[in-house]
């Protein structure tokens, strides 16, 4: 008797405060629905509807029959996939080669500097400013074919002929990796040179004692600080360039003869070239679950790294 | 006098006090060797970054055969600044000018109040659940704009209201709207705040809504300020979305026309062309000449955790 009472009573407590923490919410909860409806609408639907809908053939936008894995079959069984697929890995290959160190060395040095350190860091970061779409073109024109080029009018100062550049289907990715560094690498190296900033400086100075070199200090002392920061930037800038669209799309088109599409500018292709929205569709699902991977692997990280 | 070149020479090996290298170290010849290497490989990735911007300024100016004259010219010939002018008015490009500042106004004021606000109930209010709202928001990131057919779809079919709303800004605008990154900027910023604050408000009788315009508001205006620059910065060239719902419209902004009228048939010579590249990215270089230092700041601020 004494039992139900004291749960009875218990319950009631449980109540009270399940209703007290309602009350206390509600202003919370009404400020960041507009917040929460927009992500919902922009970005959650969305991915649920592509992954619903990709099983589904479409007449316009309306799911018409569902037809399994067949649309994934098509996108797979494509020609060109494979190449393309081979064409997206190689502009992350190349970014990690080229655009990954070079914001970290640049950071690096500029933290040396006495000299024009004022002037470096705002050179460096100009290009951000210059929006990613004129990068392209304004790229386009210092790579173009000819003596008119900004490239090949400096190689004329060597004395070198006249090259061809993003018609040249061996480099047009690389080209067009350098672009989007010299687009972007200036950020992160702000970022990196806050970073840097952080380094106990007893540390080199213990090192130094040690005997240790320039670049034993960097080994040893500055790397193992920075080693989260790099894995986090290798993976933003990773699941950045996975979904390269606009830079081959300005640039190339995705030439010369599809040596530079990307996966994301073929599900452009897909959707508003061709009219293939269930293509386009299941080729977004099988992007979207790498880069869920690749997002996990990143938070992960970024807790551990934050901890 | 003396002391004013005195001032100018202030830049000095003995200045400098952290760092891999010691102002010690920098005294032996090696180390010397090391940093003016080190210098010099800073000058020429600077002297990268200006070189295409400032070859784009000065080749519009250039008579067409000129551009692509053997040997290459250094500066123009002729200096013919009417030409600007002449472009200004070929392309209309006042008119995008303007649409593009619609499409920036909008793009700020969701920005601003929308992801402003959920910085400020994730950081203050902290309701039930906002655990689950933060992983919600931080997943979002990395993911938004991944679905590029189903996001479309529901622009131009709005579920629940169904209208379309392709041909309009108002899908920008949203988008805008639902930046995590920004919304962690925000909370970020307002965890910074000293709970007393709010604390001696409350003590003397503010109400919950006094809180937040007598004392957030001012307080977070260098973050406001930051977000600002950023959001104009990144609208005046956001590119793909506006293209899917703008292109070939009256409401087409700078970034849009410039991809079309390199792509399509356009009665532009490749040197006005060059004049209008520049002037898309003039307004920009302004801004950040004026905001550099809050600029990189600001991106100080944002820090690891963005």
């Amino acid at each position: 008797m004494a039992k139900t009472a004291q749960a009875k009573q218990y319950k009631l407590k449980k109540n009270r405060n399940l209703s007290s923490v309602v009350k206390r919410s509600i202003p919370g909860w009404l400020i960041i629905l507009p917040s929460l409806a927009l992500f919902v609408f922009i970005v959650w639907r969305p991915i649920a509807i592509g992954i619903r809908y990709s099983f589904f053939s479409l007449r316009g936008f309306e799911p018409v029959e569902f037809v399994g894995l067949k649309n994934f079959k098509d996108v797979l069984t494509d020609t060109n996939f494979i190449q393309t697929l081979q064409n997206t890995l190689q502009y992350v290959l190349w970014s990690m080669i080229i655009g990954f160190p070079l914001p970290f060395v640049c950071a690096v040095m500029m933290n040396e500097m006495v000299h024009m350190k004022g002037y470096f860091k705002i050179t460096t970061y100009l290009p951000v400013v210059v929006p990613a779409i004129a990068t392209s073109l304004i790229w386009k024109m210092v790579y173009m074919d000819g003596p008119g080029g900004l490239l090949n009018m400096v190689l004329y100062y060597f004395g070198v002929e006249p090259m061809q550049w993003l018609s040249n289907k061996n480099i047009a990715i690389l080209l067009i990796i350098i672009s989007t560094t010299w687009n972007g690498f200036g950020g992160t190296l702000i970022l990196y040179l806050g970073a840097l900033q952080g380094v106990n400086q007893e540390l080199y100075e213990a090192a130094r004692l040690d005997g240790a070199g320039f670049f034993g200090r960097i080994c040893h002392v500055m790397i193992p600080h920075m080693r989260g920061m790099l894995l986090l930037m290798a993976i933003r800038q990773i699941i950045g360039i996975f979904n390269i669209t606009e830079q081959p799309l300005a640039m190339t088109g995705g030439g010369p003869s599809g040596a530079s599409m990307s996966l994301g500018l073929t599900n452009y292709f897909y959707a508003f070239k061709y009219g293939q929205y269930e293509k386009s569709l299941a080729l977004g699902v099988i992007v979207f679950c790498i880069l869920a991977i690749l997002t996990y692997v990143y938070f992960k990280l970024d807790k551990r790294v934050n901890e | 006098m003396a002391e004013k070149t005195a001032r100018k020479k202030n830049t000095r090996f003995s200045d400098k006090t952290d760092g891999l290298l010691n102002y010690s170290e920098l005294k032996t010849p090696k180390f010397k060797l090391l940093y003016w290497t080190m210098f010099l490989g800073l000058f020429i990735v600077s002297l990268i970054c200006l070189l295409p911007v400032l070859w784009i300024a000065v080749s519009g100016f250039k008579e067409v055969d000129e551009m692509y004259a053997v040997p290459p010219t250094l500066l123009p010939q002729t200096w013919n600044f009417g030409r600007v002018c002449a472009v200004i008015a070929k392309v209309d490009l006042v008119k995008y000018l303007k649409n593009s500042i619609i499409l920036i106004v909008g793009c700020w004021a969701c920005d601003i109040i929308i992801n402003g606000l959920a910085g400020y109930v994730l950081s203050r209010l902290k309701p039930a659940g906002t655990a689950f709202l933060e992983t919600l928001i931080f997943w979002s990131m990395l993911l938004s704009g991944m679905s590029m057919v189903p996001l479309y779809m529901s622009f131009v079919d709005v579920p629940l209201l169904h209208i379309n709303l392709t041909g309009s800004y108002v899908p920008i605008w949203l988008m805008a709207g639902s930046n995590a990154f920004n919304i962690l900027l925000f909370r970020n910023f307002f965890n910074g705040i000293p709970m007393e604050y709010l604390e001696a408000a409350r003590i003397d009788g503010c109400t919950n809504l006094g809180i937040f315009s007598q004392i957030i508001i001012p307080l977070s205006k260098p973050i406001i300020m930051v977000v600002t620059i950023f959001s104009i910065i990144g609208t005046w060239g956001n590119f793909f979305w506006p293209y899917l719902m703008l292109g070939n419209t009256e409401k087409e902004p700078i970034s849009v026309m410039l991809y079309r009228l390199s792509s399509g048939s356009s009665n532009l010579m490749d040197n006005e062309y060059m004049l209008l590249m520049m002037l898309s990215v003039i307004p920009m270089i302004i801004i950040y000449a004026i905001f550099s230092k809050r600029i990189i700041g600001g991106l100080d601020m944002s820090g690891l955790k963005g």
